[in-house]
């Protein structure tokens, strides 16, 4: 920062010493062209004759001194240079500064002032066995959604909508969007029950769980709310309480928006698109 | 079970695994299982019970049939889940309907899955 602001101090220290010159100047000018005209009354002529003399006392020597100033007029290749010089001072100023200002919100963005924290590293199995973890989800937006496959009737609908909501994506942007779908109930759904019961949502959708310990870090980092009851007796049945949002994560892996029970898939996959407009980094090819 | 069991055929040993919640109900078990729910409801509506649970007595004397299909063609879990549901419906409805007729201005949220797929 020292240099610009430097050379803004330099230029506005040398900016009054050559003004009052050309101050002077402009006056004496504008001063000296009526005297010159005979309409003028005479009581003034004297007047303004003084005047000239005085300033051309102060500055000049000889007539022609005063002539060649005056065909010049007000501009000399001093003020120019100084022109020159503040305006490239001036550029270069605002030019680092919002260098500086730019840095400043990326780095305020990945401190996580103003956004929230979701989503994060993980590591779990899909429906198939394959280990996944979030390095695979880069390069393309992630859908994710949490739930069951007990659930009575809130996640199939959900999901039926995800399904249409894919789809949608799908048709103006292949190959952009990974549906996914994590269990909160990891003790009853493994990867054989989750590829039985997505199958009937969308061959697409990337089922995942884990151990109960995998599977509460990977709610917590998606800040999702899960209760499984206590005191279950294996074999013995039970509900989940989970949350129901659907969280748009960027090819980065970074959170974008909740989506909620309140969005029709059609302005669901609108959102997504929207945001797959804006973004500027990295796809995925394959 | 017990002997029974022995004499079981596949399907009711499916529909047993659903009820006792150690097999997740398919897109057509679910449905089924809907079915069976919404004609449970619409017995209580007739006999104007709201709430199956506080009115055991009434509701199995009244819609026993249907109170028999609903369980038998739901997970135990889930019979609970809408019975309860119901009441909390009705109650959500009742204040609404409260709501707008203190003139309260209704925001556009939509809470059911618009267009269905099937």
């Amino acid at each position: 920062m020292p240099q610009p602001a430097a050379a803004v101090r330099a230029a506005l220290n040398a900016l009054p010493r050559a003004t009052p010159r050309q101050l002077v100047r402009t006056i004496s000018t504008a001063r000296a062209a009526p005297a010159k005209r005979p309409i003028a009354p005479s009581a003034t002529r004297p007047l303004s004759q003084t005047h000239q003399s005085l300033v051309q006392r102060r500055f000049y020597k000889t007539v022609e001194e005063a002539k060649s100033r005056y065909r010049s007029g007000p501009f000399s290749w001093k003020a120019g240079l100084l022109f020159v010089l503040t305006g490239i001072g001036l550029v270069w100023y605002f030019e680092s500064e919002k260098e500086r200002m730019k840095r400043k919100r990326i780095a305020e963005a990945t401190k996580g002032v103003g956004k929230p924290k979701v989503g994060g590293p993980f590591s779990l199995i899909d429906q198939n066995g394959n280990t996944v973890t979030h390095e695979d989800l880069k390069g393309r937006y992630a859908l994710v959604y949490f739930g069951f496959t007990h659930c009575p009737d809130i996640c199939p609908d959900e999901l039926d909508k995800m399904a249409r909501m894919f789809d949608l994506v799908e048709e103006q942007r292949p190959n952009s969007l990974t549906p996914v779908f994590v269990t909160c109930d990891p003790a009853r759904d493994g990867p054989k029950e989750l590829k039985e019961y997505l199958v009937e949502f969308h061959p697409k959708f990337l089922g995942l769980t884990g151990t109960y310990e995998q599977i509460k870090a990977m709610c917590k980092a998606y800040r999702v709310y899960f209760s499984t009851p206590s005191n279950v007796k294996p074999g013995q049945d039970y509900l989940v309480d989970h949350s129901i949002y659907f969280y748009l994560m960027d090819p980065d892996g970074d959170f974008v928006e909740a989506l909620g029970r309140q969005h029709s898939p059609e302005q669901g996959a609108k959102i997504i698109l929207d945001h797959m407009k804006d973004w500027r980094g990295q796809w995925r090819k394959d | 079970m017990g002997l029974f069991g022995l004499f079981q055929s596949e399907e009711d040993k499916r529909a047993e695994e659903i009820r006792k919640g150690t097999v997740a109900p398919t897109r057509a078990e679910r449905q089924k299982c809907w079915a069976s729910r919404d004609l449970f409801y619409a017995c209580l509506d007739k006999h104007n019970i709201i709430d199956p649970i506080k009115d055991e007595k009434a509701a199995t004397k009244k819609c026993s049939s249907e109170n028999a299909a609903f369980e038998r063609d739901c997970a135990a879990q889930w019979v609970t889940y809408f019975k309860k549901w119901r009441v909390q419906d009705i109650q959500k409805k009742a204040r609404l309907k409260e709501l707008e007729a203190q003139g309260a201005y209704k925001m556009d949220v939509q809470t059911e899955f618009a267009p269905k797929k099937d």
